[in-house]
């Protein structure tokens, strides 16, 4: 009993030494620890007490294990690396009621650049409403956002939608990945209701029939007709796969390869790979052009990607490009050369649209957020929706009922004002919960962005 | 036959770095007795180096490797000395510990640091060319040229000069070493610096062409483990050999097999070869 009541002060001492006062002096702790649970508890330490000497009542570090809060220090950095930032502290200031606004998404590892690039949407948005000033309900209200990182993590993302829910008071979540969404989708329906901002274009969310949902970005499944009409006419009817391997990459895969088939060409073998942790794709490129395609689908991240039409272009392919809606023809473009982009298809890029606002918030992104980087089309999706909930919001006249949120979403896309329309801007709200309206896509052709009307089949 | 070739160099080229990687961590196990699980990450912070000696300093790009390696070197020695000497004489669970403690400080370090986008390395080597009608990546032949290169310098420094063989005779018996005056203390931080100093040319010979992120060590990560397994854990000639297997079985297998099976294929292999020879192909006595 002495040796476990031992044990567990000790690793009580040790948690606390690390994350609250990590940088005293474990020995200044000790007598604190001494005076306070007796000289015996120490006669039978174990566990983490075996890091301390025991020689006639002196404790004195081990040197072997003088680095272990170091290590642990540097787990501690890991597991909060890009972490709980931008917590929303919920002291009211000069504009009234803070309303929280959630986000859980990828803010380290491969995926973090994406997940920022989502977050700086919202972030723009809410720039926006509170400079402008945001009345609800009559009373005065300023935005914050309460974002968390899960890693790209389905599950991780539903443990943080429920946190900012039920710590931060959050009526509205977003979240930027398909398994996150299809988590969250299972509870924020229940005891914890909140509006889910679904960014991922995978028609799968809408079939879940989940009455809290608003899917964001168009769906992914009507560029299949253009995309491969327009390359098919282009370049030739047999295409060559090198997509990436996520799960989202099969999905796309499957639609295009049916699509192709439909449309009466013929599809090769599949040389994807996972974009995250190929070394070198001269291989699977070198496989996928043995076929002679006239046609490749390719897509992941933009950069990887870009490598990849580099790669093929290098190895002598004159074809088309199919690129998956995850790419930025834009990011490409500074990954490889103009030139090599020609006669692909994919979305159109932010700064080429040509909705009211988008030039303002093109000029506005490179002053406020990054000079080196240009805002790609989830940037707008998102800015875009974070104005749809703060309309929504405003016609509901509530800031915490998501039910009575959504169904004033419809209404709210009328009255965004034009200059916070930035691209494709949705002219309705499905039933389903989608954000739905006329989409343009692109067809590179000799440096130009040609616009490629996308048929919305609902 | 045309495809056989190309995806021969390819693989001989992916081999190369796969090989010099694997080297840097076959050397510290075998001195130390370390599973160096921050390989990966020393090879990430190789690359960065690199990276900013051409982008920010306009170094020339095979400077900025021999810049890289040196203070990847240092980087080596520091890690050894704060963290892996301290534990010298605690269980193995925790050198592993400390080594995945590393790798987390340092991705996310780099993180912090650089940000987490990807970033393209400029290589003066951007051509194509066509030898009987193979195309071939400039940048790849350097990749292969210079990898040979470098095992050839190591395999004659561990053979032939003084500080070189205190290493290999570590290896063989520690204890016979240090009765030979040999300071064990000393080929430690060397075996790190040289091992640090491979996975920073290794990186910064692939960089060009793929991309600088701070998780770019991950996937290498296992794939070099696996690599040392195969080729027998502190085995030299293991880890040039099991670096060129692995590629090239990757390579071929997906060319001829199916695509899906070639991630798998290298661990198979790992699988078959550790079931009839638990020892790896080239470890000693055992």
């Amino acid at each position: 009993m002495k040796g476990f009541r031992g044990t567990r002060v000790s690793v009580f001492l040790f948690e606390n030494q690390l994350f609250k006062c990590h940088t005293e002096n474990r020995q200044r702790e000790i007598p604190v620890f001494r005076r306070e649970f007796g000289a015996r508890s120490f006669v039978r330490v174990s566990g983490l007490g075996e890091t301390m000497g025991k020689e006639k009542g002196m404790w004195k570090l081990r040197r072997k294990l003088a680095l272990s809060p170091l290590i642990l220090a540097a787990f501690f950095l890991a597991a909060c690396g890009g972490g709980s930032g931008g917590g929303g502290e919920g002291g009211s200031g000069d504009g009234g009621e803070v309303v929280n606004i959630g986000y859980s998404g990828p803010l380290s590892g491969g995926a973090s650049l994406y997940g920022e690039n989502v977050l700086e949407g919202i972030q723009m948005a809410v720039a926006d409403l509170n400079e402008e000033g945001v009345e609800i309900d009559g009373q005065p209200v300023t935005f914050e956002i309460s974002s968390l990182d899960d890693r790209y993590l389905p599950n991780e993302a539903a443990t943080n939608a429920q946190r900012l829910v039920q710590q931060e008071d959050a009526a509205v979540v977003f979240i930027p990945h398909s398994g996150g969404i299809f988590a969250a989708q299972s509870i924020n329906a229940d005891r914890n209701e909140f509006l889910l901002g679904a960014y991922s274009s995978d028609p799968a969310i809408l079939e879940q029939e989940n009455p809290l949902t608003m899917m964001i970005p168009p769906r992914f499944d009507n560029y299949m007709e253009p995309f491969v009409g327009t390359t098919m006419d282009e370049f030739g009817d047999s295409l060559g796969l090198i997509p990436t391997e996520s799960e989202y990459g099969q999905e796309w895969t499957d639609q295009v390869t049916e699509e192709w088939e439909n449309q009466g060409g013929e599809v090769l073998s599949n040389n994807g790979v996972d974009y995250a942790t190929t070394t070198d794709y001269a291989g699977p490129v070198t496989q996928a052009l043995s076929e002679d395609p006239d046609v490749l689908f390719v897509g992941g991240p933009s950069q990887p990607t870009a490598l990849v039409i580099e790669e093929a272009r290098g190895q002598g392919f004159e074809g088309g490009f199919i690129v998956m809606d995850q790419a930025k023809v834009e990011e490409m473009e500074e990954f490889t050369s103009e030139e090599n982009i020609n006669g692909s298809v994919g979305v159109m890029p932010l700064i080429e649209s040509t909705e009211a606002g988008t030039e303002d918030f093109v000029a506005r992104y490179e002053e406020e957020i990054s000079e080196d980087r240009i805002p790609v089309s989830e940037v707008g999706y998102n800015y875009q929706a974070m104005h749809v909930v703060a309309k929504a919001m405003e016609l509901a006249d509530s800031t915490d009922d998501p039910q009575a949120i959504r169904e004033n979403i419809e209404p709210a896309l009328a009255e965004v004002e034009d200059e916070y329309k930035v691209i494709n801007f949705p002219d309705g709200f499905t039933e389903e919960g989608h954000l739905a309206g006329p989409v343009v896509a692109t067809f590179v052709e000799d440096g130009e962005y040609t616009e490629l009307e996308v048929p919305q089949e609902q | 036959m045309e495809l056989f070739l190309q995806q021969l160099i390819n693989g001989i080229a992916l081999g190369s770095v796969y090989s010099l990687a694997a080297l840097g961590l076959t050397l510290v196990f075998g001195v130390l007795r370390i599973p160096n699980l921050a390989h990966g990450a020393l090879y990430m912070i190789g690359a960065y180096v690199t990276y900013f000696a051409l982008t920010s300093y306009g170094i020339p790009y095979i400077v900025a490797i021999g810049i890289s390696a040196a203070v990847l070197a240092l980087i080596g020695v520091i890690v050894e000395r704060l963290v892996f000497h301290p534990l010298r004489n605690a269980p193995h669970t925790h050198h592993l510990i400390a080594a995945v403690g590393v790798l987390f400080f340092l991705q996310s370090g780099a993180q912090v640091l650089w940000g987490s986008e990807f970033r393209e390395m400029p290589s003066p080597f951007t051509g194509v060319i066509n030898i009987f009608g193979l195309n071939i990546g400039q940048q790849r032949l350097v990749v292969i040229f210079a990898s040979i290169l470098v095992m050839a310098a190591l395999y004659w420094f561990l053979k032939k000069t003084v500080p070189g063989q205190t290493i290999e005779a570590i290896e063989q018996d520690r204890t016979g070493a240090s009765l030979v005056g040999i300071d064990a203390n000393r080929v430690s931080m060397m075996t790190f610096a040289i091992s640090a100093a491979l996975a920073a040319v290794a990186a910064s010979l692939v960089a060009p062409i793929n991309l600088v992120f701070p998780t770019m060590g991950e996937a290498l990560n296992l794939k070099v483990f696996a690599i040392i397994i195969l080729g027998g854990l502190g085995s030299i000639p293991g880890a040039i050999v099991g670096g060129f297997a692995l590629a090239l079985a990757e390579v071929f297998s997906s060319t001829y097999v199916s695509n899906a099976f070639s991630e798998a294929i290298g661990f198979l292999f790992l699988l078959v070869v550790l079931a009839v020879r638990p020892t790896g192909l080239f470890s000693k006595g055992a």
